[in-house]
């Protein structure tokens, strides 16, 4: 069953660089919330924040100084402090930004390793069809290198790879980058569907009205901070919004 | 006779339609009715050394080709083994039928002493690391030469066994069963994580997967097998010492395995079949040993960037453009599908 996500005042910095500061933000059980904004708004580093990889570079020391603070609860457990593969493990599962499709394994293979979190081997294989069902290139190329495939068929076998997990809530980190109009269309109305099997979306995008379009409310974020919040049509409709943040 | 039907019919639609696997088998069969013909002890020798260094570079090739946890310190885990036997069996008098498992044992706890503190270290930095363990274990040797033997190291260790046939037969069974288990894990989920991790890390964090756990059981499983081969050749050779520990011991699983195919298990087979004997018998050369097989290495590494053993695969079986079913080379239609091969 879906579950609400709510983050309260989430800051991270990477030592001197704030990148997101204090932002409030909250996804209704199975709802869709897109966060749109310019580039470098600090979008992508809130979805790396919520699915615990923040935590885990501090705490690999990859990165000196990263700070992260802020409350984050998925229904009703505080999720902030658990490690990456926990938070996964309650349904809060990141799709990553530029797709990283484990490139040297087939396509199969890839899903394989989504289902990780799927103990029943019956319960992975009624994932599997239904991931394939929604993207039937992937299982037309089921025993190909995934790193042969088009980057529209590498952004479906991503996505597909994390509804292997059996997500409550999908997190989708900038799915149209590089991707021509041609192949946009047909993914988003792939993530649509997903949405109608009860399964929580907060979607990460540049391509503002593209994203708006399809969700309940959004967000639209700049230098690390919520500059405007609401429905999408209010967001689209407001001039200041759409002339500076969005671009159009 | 219904049974051996049933393995007919195996063999017949399971191994006998791939030339690499009917290779495979005959390499196997080979090696197990060799001393029926050949009582040369030399020969013997020399294979003995390599089914033990052979699983010496499949452990290599779990940690480093599999999981991408690439080791320079490997010799660490073959050391240990040795002299965790070595000791056993000249301190307490164990017989190596129980020193070598608590060889292989000691080693597998080095194997979790070492990936602790490697666990946030990568690429590079990782090999940088491994590096230092074997160092720091030959220190501790010189430090105490009494119980360790020092420079000298420990010698007059029980023989393997009696004979050298029965020498033989160990060494190529347990090397065969070894690869055989590992080639099982590398084919098995775990495998698929292993690769997994080495590819993207992170991601596989993000799907849910404790990668430190999985880390950790590459280095125990790797460390395992090669404290197992050292142990076996501690007890081949009857004698234990700071030379298990040194560099060439790290660096030979890392030419053996690149040289036969990284993350293929069987690569690693083929490079220490092919090359320890080569070293071997090239003494006949003495003056040229080494620059005739730096060559031999070079020219595979230049030619043949993937290893020799997937290059071989490749020239023997193609795939079936529709199915992706792997087909002998002689065949113009897929043994699954029917479609076309393409020459």
């Amino acid at each position: 069953m879906a579950e609400g996500l709510r983050v309260q005042g989430l800051s991270v910095s990477y030592g001197p660089a704030l990148i997101v500061h204090e932002v409030d933000l909250e996804v209704g059980a199975g709802a869709t919330v897109s966060v749109v904004g310019p580039n470098g708004a600090g979008k992508t580093t809130v979805l790396r924040a919520l699915s615990g990889l923040v935590l885990w570079e501090k705490s690999s020391s990859r990165q000196a100084g990263v700070q992260l603070v802020g409350e984050v609860w998925f229904g009703q457990e505080r999720v902030d402090h658990l490690p990456a593969h926990q938070i996964a493990s309650r349904g809060l599962i990141l799709c990553p930004e530029r797709r990283r499709p484990f490139r040297e394994m087939t396509v199969e293979e890839n899903l394989q390793a989504g289902a990780y979190l799927v103990r029943s081997r019956k319960v992975a294989q009624q994932r599997m069809a239904e991931v394939c069902r929604l993207f039937p290139v992937l299982r037309e190329r089921g025993r190909q290198r995934a790193g042969t495939l088009s980057g529209g068929e590498q952004q479906m076998l991503a996505i597909g790879r994390a509804l292997m997990g059996g997500p409550k809530l999908l997190m989708i980190d900038e799915p149209s980058t590089g991707l021509a109009p041609l192949v946009k269309q047909p993914l988003f109305a792939r993530i649509r569907e997903i949405k109608t099997l009860g399964i929580g979306i907060l979607l990460v995008e540049q391509d503002a009205e593209l994203a708006l379009s399809m969700a309940d409310s959004g967000y639209v974020l700049s230098q690390g901070r919520v500059v405007a919040q609401g429905s999408p049509a209010e967001l689209l409709a407001d001039e200041v919004v759409r002339r500076s943040y969005l671009g159009l | 006779m219904f049974r051996l039907r049933i393995l007919g019919r195996y063999l017949h639609s399971e191994i006998l339609v791939l030339p690499a696997r009917v290779l495979a088998l005959v390499f196997i069969a080979a090696l197990l009715v060799l001393p029926l013909f050949s009582g040369d002890s030399y020969l013997l020798m020399v294979l003995i050394l390599t089914a033990i260094f052979t699983m010496y570079a499949v452990s290599w090739d779990l940690l480093a080709g599999y999981a991408g946890q690439i080791s320079l310190g490997h010799a660490l885990f073959f050391g240990v083994g040795a002299y965790t036997a070595a000791l056993l069996n000249t301190k307490l008098g164990l017989s190596p039928a129980f020193g070598i498992p608590l060889g292989a044992v000691t080693a597998m706890t080095s194997g979790l002493l070492v990936g602790v503190p490697c666990l946030r270290l990568r690429r590079h930095y990782l090999a940088l690391a491994t590096l230092a363990f074997p160092l720091m274990l030959t220190g501790i040797v010189f430090a105490f030469p009494e119980f360790t033997g020092g420079e000298l190291g420990i010698y007059a260790i029980t023989r393997l066994a009696a004979t050298r046939v029965v020498e033989y037969y160990i060494a190529i069974g347990t090397m065969l069963l070894v690869v055989a288990l590992l080639w099982k894990l590398t084919t098995s989920r775990v495998g698929l994580i292993f690769h997994a991790i080495r590819e993207d890390e992170v991601v596989v964090r993000a799907l849910g997967i404790d990668t430190i756990r999985y880390k950790l059981l590459a280095f125990m499983v790797s460390g395992l097998v090669a404290g197992l081969s050292g142990a076996l050749y501690a007890h081949f050779l009857r004698t234990a010492g700071p030379s298990n520990l040194d560099l060439f011991m790290s660096f030979h699983p890392v030419i053996w395995t690149i040289f036969g195919g990284a993350a293929t298990i069987y690569g690693p087979v083929t490079g220490v079949f092919l090359l320890f004997p080569a070293l071997e018998y090239l003494r006949a050369v003495p003056e040229y040993r080494m620059l005739i097989f730096a060559l031999l290495i070079l020219l595979v590494l230049r030619l043949l960037p993937g290893g020799l053993a997937p290059w071989i695969r490749d020239r023997l079986e193609k795939q079936c453009p529709n199915c992706r079913m792997n087909n002998a080379f002689v065949r113009s239609t897929c043994r699954a599908c029917r479609s076309q091969l393409t020459p």
